[in-house]
């Protein structure tokens, strides 16, 4: 038995208790939304205990650089300040790190980007603790920046790792070296660097234990692969470091490295207090990992009538600073590189290095939306050479059920490319632009444009995702259902740690539940490492995992219960079901009330019925590292958008007017949920084609704000016509499919192509400025 | 972020706060609306160790005709402006700007002498006050001075206004029935300006009589477009003329390169919204 603190800290989690109705494939009102409208929501930076102290986190000015000392003497002396730690103090391996242990804690002899984590600060007041990080006195010797992901790749190049500056070259070759085409498209195109521009700071609270542990209180997509690495620093047990998930204020990728884990829990266990870290916005841009910018080259050849012979693409991530996710992101750049279009010949090199620059990892979308833009880019301009439109071109050449991939695997649930895009051209346009009401024009409310030069474009997007870890990676989620009698009901209560951060899982586990179960009531455990792993709340995939897992647990539940039913009723456990907290037959026939079942002192102990299962999607594997051939993956979304923007050519200001989509989810679960994603999915795309972007200047960010990163407001986004298609992919729970990342993979390119339209110039590289569009 | 700790005077009259900010020096920050001056202070870029509050000082809010001229108090706030008859008639381009400030948030509880005062090259309310020829009324241990708008904004977050004085009131002479424009270029809706352009004409007939054209983060200070004025006056009112006369826009500036854009680009900006404004507000 694991101890828990005796008390929780405020603003932890309780459980999530519902009884509203809402079965799978029915609208089912969110736990945390009224809480989040009204403020009422507790967040990781509202977590509180009274006795606590605060922590704050020495960053490292330079990109790259030797430490040649550090003196923590005058920050230590600071009245107030308890205590101050650096990479001496790490008890454990000072090597965390989500694919490869490459990241110090606190850097011990280099500092490899621009607000690197160099000592760790302890006061009893914020202002304290910041005012004394300022004390610490570290000497730095600055060694040369390699801030170009070209030239990192460079062999004559400062190597920046032992093995060198590649994190990750995969090779996908299928069909003939060399083929020859009819028709041959190309182009070049860059994608920057874009940030999750989560509203939640990176926050947490770390309370020393009796037992000598910890108690980590985090805002985090992935608690079990945080505690791995959190116990391997402090060189603990997984018994004696337990997290639980806080509140979550967005993640979309940027919370599935750690941040303060580490650093709240040494200074709790140094100081022997609660310590509670909150980073501010600037930090935050330099706390987290961040989308991969990406530099693209790209050919494809095809027949005069636009059927793509072969596709080649030379794709380059700049990871940064340390390995994060990038590998996995190079095996997606890879593998799904070429979007869902059908290439007898293949030929991608796609490579992530190392360099000097803030750290990339994880993003929704994770390397499918850096490729989207320029294959779709490409499948426009080939549209344009053999004289279809670009509607035409994506329905001749998209994949289709049973067709083979790039990588050799069969495509064995639906695959309805031609079916979206058709969708699409059925959808109403938006009317005309009347320019009468200023909001609908490019530059909305500050009224910068009053229809003068005012061009409209159209421009279409086809892409597709992986949902869930691919290339063999073991990819489990673990649940603990329970059925008894509370209050003289019979309730289920399911347990999981897989991280809600606001994508509806909660819904999605008491609505599994109630189908499962028949029952009103469930109660949702707080998300904690006292069950097994639910795995990332990453890649689309914890509908999919996760609800996999519960569904898997209520079925032994239920076979539990029925089994005990039978024995009283006389019918067989085969001719019976749960319903409406009822034992019915099949027939229809009510043959007990589940509580009094439940209750029968005989038949089940006080806590009432409870299994845990570890749950696995079917397998996928690794690709051959020389062809890149293999069955990757384990299911593909699809998703297509149709953007509809009027651009002032003059201002080169952008308004979308219409920004409109078909995805295929298989099912629903919840459908309101289903709607809510992928609107933000869109609006997040949209964001990177048109304004966000971490502008990198010799590896210092030049606009860690939100002043100064842009991102759309909802007067910047358009109305959206969604279209949900429902074709089970009968290899999954319910036949669901993720959701939650291909709109942030289409809308972007979508976007993109419809300026192109609109202003008739090339624009290869995203987020598209204003004086890209201008000229000058 | 939390500011740094701070003490908090809400005086009742000029003098008393006149005396607090003598004693404060350095150290004290007038507070006249806080718009501006409390993101600062979060961001901890400014830490003041005394606030003064001027709102509950009666007479520093209001807009009066005062003549030839209409009288605003410093404490007015941004809506009041955007909203009133008497400056709609009389200077429509300071109404015409400051509805483009922020939000309607910040636009009620921001006012004109802050935002004046805190002479933000990318604030929205120094380029009309400049152009419509505001006299900046000024309160200090010696008494009361007056200030010309060309003498006012002196340098980058830096005003005529001395550290121990107080902006009371700002005159603006009447530019009755001189049509107004405010183009203000942004990327995202409730942004700062990125570049902006101030433009109120009084036409007569089918040619411009007298045109103001003002230029908003073209450099440190706003600026007046001196040579489109001069090429304004006796334009005909048709687009390629008024195209030809603002094609000089930018001449002479010498705006910012950041994240928003380079300087090439805001004098782009500069010469296509300088156009849009003179035409629109000549009725084009």
């Amino acid at each position: 038995m694991t101890s828990i603190p005796l008390t929780s800290p405020q603003g932890a989690p309780s459980d999530t208790s519902s009884a509203a109705d809402g079965r799978i494939g029915e609208n089912a009102l969110r736990p945390d939304g009224t809480l989040k409208v009204t403020g009422e929501f507790a967040y990781a930076s509202d977590l509180w205990m009274d006795e606590m102290v605060w922590g704050t986190t020495v960053r490292s000015p330079h990109p790259h650089a030797r430490i040649v000392s550090i003196d923590i003497g005058p920050a230590l002396a600071t009245p107030g300040v308890y205590a101050v730690l650096t990479a001496e103090d790490v008890p454990g391996a000072n090597a965390v790190g989500l694919e490869h242990e490459d990241q110090p804690v606190l850097a011990e002899t280099v500092v490899r980007y621009k607000g690197e984590p160099v000592a760790i600060v302890a006061a009893d007041h914020p202002e304290i603790a910041r005012q004394a990080a300022k004390k610490v006195v570290v000497e730095y010797d600055v060694l040369e920046a390699v801030t170009d992901a070209r030239a990192a790749l460079d062999p004559a190049s400062v190597q920046l790792r032992p093995s060198g500056n590649v994190v990750r070259h995969l090779k996908v070759r299928k069909g003939e070296e060399l083929p020859t085409a009819a028709v041959v498209v190309s182009l070049d195109f860059e994608v920057g660097m874009q940030d999750q521009a989560f509203l939640g700071p990176e926050s947490g609270l770390a309370v020393p234990a009796e037992d000598g542990g910890v108690d980590l209180y985090v805002a985090t997509q992935w608690l079990h692969v945080d505690q791995r690495q959190v116990c391997s620093a402090l060189g603990l047990p997984p018994e004696k470091v337990r997290l639980s998930l806080s509140g979550v204020g967005g993640a979309f990728g940027g919370r599935e490295d750690l941040s303060m884990h580490v650093h709240a829990c040494l200074l709790a266990m140094h100081t022997n207090k609660p310590v509670k870290m909150v980073y501010n916005r600037e930090e935050s841009f330099y706390g987290h990992v961040h989308r991969h910018p990406a530099t693209m080259s790209y050919e494809f050849g095809a027949e005069p009538d636009g059927m793509l012979v072969y596709g080649r693409a030379e794709i380059l991530f700049d990871g940064g600073a340390y390995a994060s996710s990038t590998g996995a992101v190079v095996g997606n750049g890879g593998t799904l590189g070429l979007g869902p279009y059908r290439f007898p010949n293949v030929h991608i090199d796609c490579y992530g290095v190392y360099t000097n620059n803030p750290p990339c990892g994880a993003m929704r979308g994770f390397g499918c939306v850096q490729a989207a833009f320029a294959h779709e880019a490409l499948m426009d301009a080939l549209a344009e050479r053999v004289g279809v439109s670009p509607a035409a071109i994506r329905k001749l050449n998209g994949v289709r059920e049973g067709d083979v991939n790039i990588t050799g695997q069969v495509i064995d649930s639906a695959a309805p490319c031609e079916e979206l895009v058709q969708i699409l051209l059925d959808m109403p346009l938006p009317a005309e632009r009347s320019g009468a009401d200023l909001l609908s024009l490019p530059g909305g409310v500050a009224n910068s444009t009053h229809g003068e030069g005012v061009v409209r474009g159209v421009g279409y997007a086809l892409t597709y995702k992986n949902v869930g870890f691919s290339e063999g990676f073991d990819d489990y989620s673990t649940a603990r259902v329970r059925l008894q009698v509370i209050g003289g009901e019979a309730v289920a209560s399911v347990h999981t740690a897989a991280a809600e951060v606001g994508q509806g899982l909660i819904t999605v586990e008491q609505q599994i539940c109630r189908t499962e179960l028949g029952v009103g009531r469930v109660v949702v455990h707080p998300k904690n490492t006292q069950v097994g792993s639910g795995g990332s709340t990453s890649a689309s995939r914890q509908t999919y995992v996760t609800g996999g897992a519960v569904k898997a647990a209520c079925e032994a539940v239920r076979a539990r219960v029925l089994a005990a039913a039978a024995q009283v009723c006389g019918h067989t456990a085969d001719d019976l079901a749960l319903d409406g907290g009822k034992v019915v037959a099949r027939s229809g026939e009510v043959v007990l009330d589940l509580a009094e079942l439940l209750g029968d002192a005989e038949l089940f102990a006080d806590e009432g019925v409870e299994e845990t299962v570890e749950w696995r999607h079917r397998p996928t594997e690794a690709v051959d590292p020389e062809t890149g051939q293999g069955n990757a993956h384990v299911q593909y979304a699809f998703s297509a958008h149709r953007a509809v923007v009027d651009v002032d050519v003059d201002l080169g200001l952008v308004k979308v007017v219409a920004l409109d989509t078909a995805q295929d989810v298989g099912k629903a679960i919840n459908p309101d949920a289903v709607l809510g994603q992928i609107q933000g999915g869109s609006t997040q795309g949209m964001g990177l084609a048109l304004m966000e972007e971490i502008v990198v200047k010799d590896g210092h960010i030049m606009n860690p704000s939100f002043t100064d990163y842009l991102i759309p407001t909802i007067l910047d986004t358009p109305p959206m016509l969604i279209k949900i298609l429902e074709y089970a992919d009968p290899h999954a729970p319910y036949g669901v499919r993720g959701v939650g990342e291909p709109p942030t993979i289409s809308s972007g390119p979508a976007v993109a192509a419809a300026i192109r339209q609109a202003t008739g110039k090339a624009l290869r590289r995203v987020p598209i400025r204003p004086e890209h569009i201008t000229g000058t | 972020m939390i500011p740094s700790a701070f003490d908090y005077h809400a005086p009742t009259s000029l003098d008393e706060a006149l005396t607090l900010l003598a004693q404060g020096g350095d150290d004290a920050k007038i507070l006249a609306g806080g718009q501006s001056l409390i993101p600062v202070m979060r961001l901890r870029l400014a830490g003041p160790e005394l606030l003064i509050d001027l709102g509950r000082i009666d007479g520093l809010r209001g807009i009066e005709d005062d003549g030839d001229a209409v009288r605003i108090g410093a404490m007015t706030p941004h809506h009041d402006i955007a909203s009133s008859a008497l400056l709609g008639e009389h200077a429509a381009l300071l109404c015409a700007a400051a509805r483009t400030v922020a939000d309607p948030q910040v636009r009620h509880r921001g006012t004109f002498g802050g935002a004046l005062v805190h002479a933000d090259p990318a604030g929205d309310m120094p380029a009309p006050a400049l152009v419509l020829g505001a006299e900046f009324v000024i309160a200090g241990a010696g008494g009361i001075r007056t200030v010309s708008a060309t003498d006012f904004f002196e340098g980058l977050f830096t005003t005529a206004v001395g550290e121990d004085e107080i902006l009371t009131h700002v005159r603006i002479p009447k530019h009755t029935g001189w049509g107004a424009r405010y183009e203000k270029f942004t990327r995202v809706a409730q942004q700062w300006s990125i570049v902006a352009v101030a433009a109120t004409v009084r036409a007569e007939g089918s040619a411009i009589a007298e045109a103001r054209v003002g230029l908003t983060n073209m450099g440190s200070v706003p600026i007046r477009a001196e040579s489109v004025e001069a090429a304004l006056a006796g334009c005909a009112l048709e687009e390629a003329a008024i195209a030809r006369a603002c094609a000089s826009a930018a001449e002479g500036t010498d705006p910012p390169t950041d994240t928003n854009g380079d300087a090439d680009y805001r004098r782009h900006l500069a010469t296509v919204l300088a156009t849009r404004a003179v035409l629109s507000a000549a009725g084009g």
